[in-house]
């Protein structure tokens, strides 16, 4: 049994967007394509393309062979934390908030499973100017909330304004540090206006301290979705958000069960991005993973329209669903845009060659083992996931020949740095595997000459104390999910030396000027694909300094019932598409 | 003192009761036959463990039949008790023929009153009613001295002196007019004022009944007081039987004689030192050979070769007088002649 | 009488009191920040500061105590997040509600759980345990004994499991576990529940059937027994009225402090059968660092164990007339 999921989420910031889907992961009726699973080998990084203003334009492309009405049930573990948007970071609240939530932006889903950014509540993806310092969006007409009222620009500048109340500490903060005058400005509360909110006729632009090319992608991140003026709660939004989408929240008992109904004022003309098949959503809490996977496996009464947000295959029964056609063809398998990697401290860790060594002697595929094998997850070579758009695939340490470490060829690294027998400090996270993953990675260093100290911290404060600039830990556990699909989201915040400090999330304390130049020289790059092939060459730079020791990309098997239809991968929110779903009659 | 013209109320005959254990089969009584006639007390003496209590249960049919092997007869006023229903047992219990036991405060229920547990025998044997029942209780409780019976019939046992509850007790066993009292150690846990005022209750409530007792103890001073007539118990067996005047004053068996010497004499010097029976009660489950005393017998060498110990001694009874033993009346004369010199005077 | 409830009661207030002091400092004193748990992936100093504030964790320990305490006295106000009137034991920002709310909204279905599974346990242990004491040594007492052997082995995991795969998965017979409040519908109280009653049941059974079985025994060895025998009472009223009353006190006590643990929650049972209740809350709110929440759900188990603790001894003085309240 595994609790630790808020934890897990929040540090590892395994949060809104992905990047990129497999050609596997399309659709549930493709069955061929999950006879297998998934390897690094066969995963294709698909671009996750701006769309045009036709395709931001509703409806929804149709899924065929659905059907309307019924209703989709869900088993889940947890009940969402947060419901106001901007508290809103982890990847399953911002994917079962779909149908009820809109925000500028949106990830399209097509009849291939291809993913495209289009404007959502926005009449496109945006315009951008002044190199990426203004960026415009125009609200379409029509859309409207709950209530009947038509979204408003006041409702649309509100959204942005309220991000800077001092009870919103949960969700992402990237549009409030950008925003010109961000930084003092103290939320609309007390009735003042932020200047670089410009709102004209029906467009609003957006003035920005720094130049983001990709600030499109950052709008649709579920914390940007709309919230209206007239019915901001502040606190209490948290606990009953308003909506604007095809379904509005009928009943909540907390921490038990969600229920969304049709929202008649809805109109399907303006939405590119969601179908709304069902007439209605049952969310259902307080399930452990056994209890929902015996569940789908016996696939019985209401149990056929059932599916999971956060839910996946238990640990103890994976091995039986997926050697069984019968249950295997309802299983959505997925890797994960995360990739979990061990930096190494760099201001502990000076020689590069030591830190090669590190590489060169790492126990990927014990380590594999020890977590449940190839079902769960792949070993990584890289710091971008397979996934994620600017993937590219290198092998620097010989991990494809030797996945269980080469120690012969680190030992001798290390002797010629003269560091024989060098002392490392590693931090895990309590954890299940900790204890076993841990004896595994000292065997495997200490065979290659290294001499092993290891030390458990608590979960709770684990980041927190790897997080300190001054740390006792050379080595230690962690991981990075992109918050949206390119490069920017996974190497500025990890591995710009501006993001050295306390509380920051740069772990290796990587401060390499030719590294931090080619960051913000990709980050400047207006073509996603000459940007993506930078993104990919920082990558590749980094693990030639051998800053971090990438150990795995995990693979997510969502199982659901038989008369579930359509189910497919949201790469926006890394889950299961929930306006994509029918009920099967 | 045994008048033999009168029919017996009580009558055993050759009582055998064994006890299957785990360890094997205890012979908790081996032999062993009585009569006693209404208005006699018969005192039965005897260490811990050489049978006494059992062969009362098993009177009364309380033993545990499932693991019970029991043989010979028992009559009470000409029926057969061993052969009898559960039903007809139950309803001879309390009623025809009751008990006293040793342990006052253990043998009360302590979740009921006084009054209850008296009523409630009188109940069931009589059929009367609640008030009745506690009407009687309060008569029996003021029969054998409580004071203020009508309000201490309400308390609860744990609320009554030692000497109090072994009152009620006997006022609880009395309720029926029983026609056999068998009284186990009634006064061995109560100080010697409170066991004097008990033994003439007892006897009051026998002249006044004609009650037939069986009087159970270890104590010899007990017996010199109440009994008529004695029956010694030794590993299961009767070792010797007599008057009471018989049995103390001119005991005839060995066993006898040690009980008697270690005892201190009413009448006798007082400086007279006290010899316990060496050794302990024999173990009833795999006993010794021949006779059960011999291992503690001091004159099991007087006697020729070893019979003692290969040869069971028969109990002689003539007029209910005798005992068993290997020894010959001549021997027996000369050998407790000490006893008879420190005692008969 | 009156005068054991009144001191026994004070005397539970102080238990509570202490524990709720005890539960508050542990919480402080394991390495976890309940702050960064509401603090999001780009936590900075200021933040962190600012949810320290927003939470009402900013204060020295012993004044949060102090407010938390007075909450209960005179109700407390959290500002936006709303207002929490007396007895206030406090607001869960995990789940946005004041504690008492969210105690009293899980708790039927622990009382229903915990109540229901003691009606089969008592019935079936106890039962049990007095053919054991009635047939010694006979088939039945050794059919009892080796099953509640096995019941005791047994883990609720284990049988939940197995339980619901084939009276549920297989066969049918049951539907999945669910709470239907018995104002709503009995009947579908009484099916949902069921098997969650039967499981627990299970375990607990063993107990009482062990425990009844060698409290009863030890009692028709008593000599009050053999007197209530001699005395003429039939086998059955003797075993009711004697042996059964003087072997209740013990089952009574463990039932007293069982049911009181019950009430603070079935964490396994709850968990494997997928309901919510108090069990499955007090998790939560440990996973979560939810202190205000684990008070609550500490000070309802530590209160339910008080509370039944002098019920026990006030049925035991029923019982057991040498047993004096004061």
């Amino acid at each position: 049994m595994s609790f630790s999921r808020r934890n897990f989420l929040i540090a590892t910031g395994v949060a809104a967007a992905s990047t990129s889907v497999l050609s596997a992961c399309s659709s549930s009726d493709s069955k061929g394509s999950r006879d297998n699973v998934p390897s690094v080998s066969k995963s294709e990084a698909v671009n996750i393309p701006v769309g045009t203003k036709a395709d931001s334009a509703g409806p929804a492309p149709e899924v065929k062979g659905a059907v309307k009405g019924g209703t989709i049930y869900s088993l889940d573990q947890f009940d969402m934390d947060h419901m106001d948007p901007a508290q809103i970071y982890v990847s399953t609240e911002g994917a079962i908030t779909v149908p009820i939530m809109r925000g500028l932006t949106g990830y399209k889903i097509d009849d291939k499973g291809n993913c495209t950014l289009v404007g959502d509540a926005a009449t496109d993806a945006g315009t951008m100017k002044n190199g990426g310092k203004t960026w415009s969006f125009t609200l379409k007409d029509g859309i409207k909330w709950e209530d009947g009222a038509e979204v408003s620009m006041d409702d649309l500048r509100h959204t942005f304004e309220r991000l800077f109340a001092s009870f919103v500490t949960e969700g992402p903060r990237y549009v409030q540090q950008w925003l010109v005058g961000g930084d003092k400005y103290k939320g609309p509360y007390s009735g003042k206006h932020l200047d670089s909110l410009e709102i004209s006729g029906k467009t609003i632009t957006f003035h920005l301290t720094e130049a983001r090319t990709d600030f499109n992608y950052t709008l649709a991140m579920r914390g940007y979705s709309l919230v209206p003026k007239k019915h901001d709660t502040k606190e209490k939004y948290d606990k009953r958000p308003f909506s604007c989408g095809p379904y509005k929240i009928g009943d909540r008992k907390i921490g038990k069960s969600l229920t969304y109904v049709r929202n008649e004022h809805w109109d399907a003309a303006t939405d590119p991005i969601r179908n709304a098949y069902p007439d209605k959503y049952v969310f259902q809490f307080g399930f452990e993973l056994i209890a929902s996977t015996d569940r789908y496996m016996a696939d019985k009464g209401n149990d056929q329209y059932t599916m999971s947000i956060f839910n996946e295959v238990a640990p103890e029964r994976i091995a039986q669903v997926l050697t069984n056609a019968k249950y295997k063809e309802r299983v959505l398998t997925q890797v994960d845009t995360v990739t979990y990697y061990w930096p190494i401290n760099m201001t502990r860790v000076k020689d590069v060659k030591v830190r090669q060594a590190i590489n060169w002697a790492w126990p990927h595929q014990q380590l594999q083992t020890i977590r449940g094998g190839k079902a769960t997850s792949e070993l990584a070579t890289t710091i971008l996931s397979p996934v994620t758009p600017g993937y590219e695939k290198f092998d620097l340490y010989g991990v494809d020949k030797k996945p269980g470490g080469d120690p012969a060829k680190a030992k001798a690294l290390l002797k010629e740095a003269g560091k024989l027998g060098q002392k490392l400090v590693i931090a895990y996270q309590h954890s299940d595997n900790a204890v076993k993953s841990a004896v595994a990675i000292k065997n495997a260093l200490e065979a290659a000459g290294f001499q092993v100290v290891n030390k458990q911290v608590d979960k709770s404060t684990f980041y927190t104390q790897i997080g300190k600039v001054d740390n006792d830990f050379d080595l230690f556990a962690a991981g990075w999910s992109p918050d949206w699909p390119n490069g920017y989201s996974v190497f500025y915040p990890c591995w710009s030396g501006k993001n050295i400090g306390d509380g920051r999330s740069n772990y290796a304390q990587l401060n390499d000027p030719s590294v931090n130049k080619a960051i913000d020289a990709a980050a400047k790059i207006a073509d996603p694909e000459e940007a993506n092939k930078a993104w990919g060459k920082v990558d590749r730079q980094i693990m030639e300094l051998a800053a971090v020791v990438p150990d795995y990309h995990s693979i997510r098997n969502w199982m659901h019932g038989s008369k579930v239809g359509n189910v497919v991968f949201d790469a926006g929110n890394t889950c299961i598409a929930l306006c994509k779903l029918y009920a099967k009659k | 003192m045994t008048s033999t013209d009168q029919q017996p109320f009580l009558s055993i005959k050759d009582l055998k009761v064994h006890f299957s254990t785990e360890d094997g089969i205890v012979k908790a009584v081996d032999g062993l036959s009585f009569d006693l006639v209404k208005g006699q007390t018969l005192g039965i003496v005897g260490e811990s463990g050489s049978g006494k209590s059992v062969t009362n249960l098993t009177i009364l049919g309380l033993h545990d039949r499932d693991r019970t092997a029991i043989e010979g007869e028992i009559l009470l006023d000409g029926k057969e008790l061993l052969s009898a229903s559960e039903k007809e047992l139950e309803r001879l219990r309390g009623n025809k023929m009751s008990m006293i036991f040793q342990d006052a405060l253990a043998s009360l229920s302590p979740y009921h009153t006084i009054g209850t547990q008296i009523g409630e025998t009188y109940r069931k044997h009589t059929g009367c009613s609640k008030s009745e029942a506690r009407k009687r209780a309060i008569e029996m409780l003021r029969r054998v001295g409580i004071p203020q019976p009508d309000m201490r019939v309400d308390d609860y046992p744990h609320q009554f002196s030692g000497g109090m509850r072994q009152r009620a007790m006997i006022a609880m066993a009395l309720v029926c007019d029983p026609e056999l009292l068998i009284a186990d150690e009634p006064t061995t846990a109560l100080d010697v004022t409170v066991q004097a005022q008990i033994m003439d209750l007892l006897k009051d409530l026998q002249q006044e009944f004609g009650t037939a007792i069986i009087f159970i103890t270890h104590d010899l001073g007990v017996i010199a007081d109440i009994a008529d007539d004695v029956l010694v118990m030794y590993g299961g067996r009767c070792v010797e039987r007599g008057t009471k005047k018989e049995v103390l004053s001119d005991p005839q068996h060995p066993y006898t004689l040690g009980l008697l010497n270690s005892m201190p004499s009413l009448h006798g010097a007082v400086d007279v030192p006290l010899t316990p029976i060496p050794g302990s009660p024999p173990s009833l489950l795999n006993p010794p050979s021949g006779c059960r005393f011999h291992p503690r017998c001091a004159f099991a060498d007087k006697v020729v070769g070893d019979r003692c110990s290969t040869e069971r001694p028969l109990l002689e009874l003539v007029e209910d007088r005798g005992s068993a033993c290997h020894l010959t009346d001549a021997q027996k004369q000369e050998l407790f002649a000490d006893f008879a010199a420190t005692r008969h005077n | 009488m009156f005068r054991f409830l009144v001191r026994r009661l004070l005397g539970a207030l102080v238990i509570l009191l202490i524990i709720s002091a005890v539960t508050f400092w542990l919480f402080y004193a394991i390495p976890r920040d309940p702050a960064m748990m509401s603090c999001g992936k780009n936590c900075t100093p200021d933040m962190l500061k600012q949810v320290r504030h927003n939470l009402g964790i900013d204060h020295p320990i012993p004044v949060q105590y102090w407010y938390w305490l007075k909450g209960i006295f005179v109700g407390r106000s959290y500002g936006d997040f709303g207002d929490c009137s007396a007895p206030c034991l406090g607001y869960s920002f995990a789940n946005r509600e004041p504690v008492l709310g969210t105690i009293l909204d899980r708790l039927p279905l622990t009382l229903s759980l915990a109540f229901g599974a003691a009606v089969v346990f008592l019935i079936f242990g106890v039962g049990a345990g007095m053919i054991a004491a009635l047939k010694q040594g006979k088939w039945q007492d050794k059919v009892a004994s080796s099953a509640s052997l096995l019941g005791s082995s047994l883990q609720i995991y284990f049988v939940g499991y197995i339980a619901m795969y084939f009276l549920v998965f297989k066969m049918g017979i049951l539907d999945n576990p669910s709470y239907t409040p018995i104002t709503e519908s009995p009947a579908d109280w009484f099916s949902g529940l069921l098997l969650p009653w039967l499981v627990l049941a299970i375990i607990f059974t063993a107990n009482y059937t062990r425990m009844s079985r060698s409290q009863l025994v030890e009692q028709l060895s008593e000599d009050y027994v053999r007197t209530a025998r001699a005395k003429g009472l039939s086998r059955s009223n003797v075993f009711l009225r004697f042996a059964w009353r003087g072997a209740m006190g013990p089952i009574v006590t463990i039932f007293g402090v069982d049911l009181g643990t019950l009430i603070g929650g079935a964490i396994i049972t709850e968990s494997v059968f997928s309901l919510q209740g108090v069990g499955r809350l007090a998790l939560d709110a440990v996973n979560k660092s939810d202190l205000p929440m684990v008070l609550g759900v500490t000070l309802l188990s530590a209160g339910a164990i008080v509370v039944f603790n002098i019920v026990v001894d006030a049925v035991y003085a029923l019982i057991d007339p040498r047993i004096r309240l004061a």
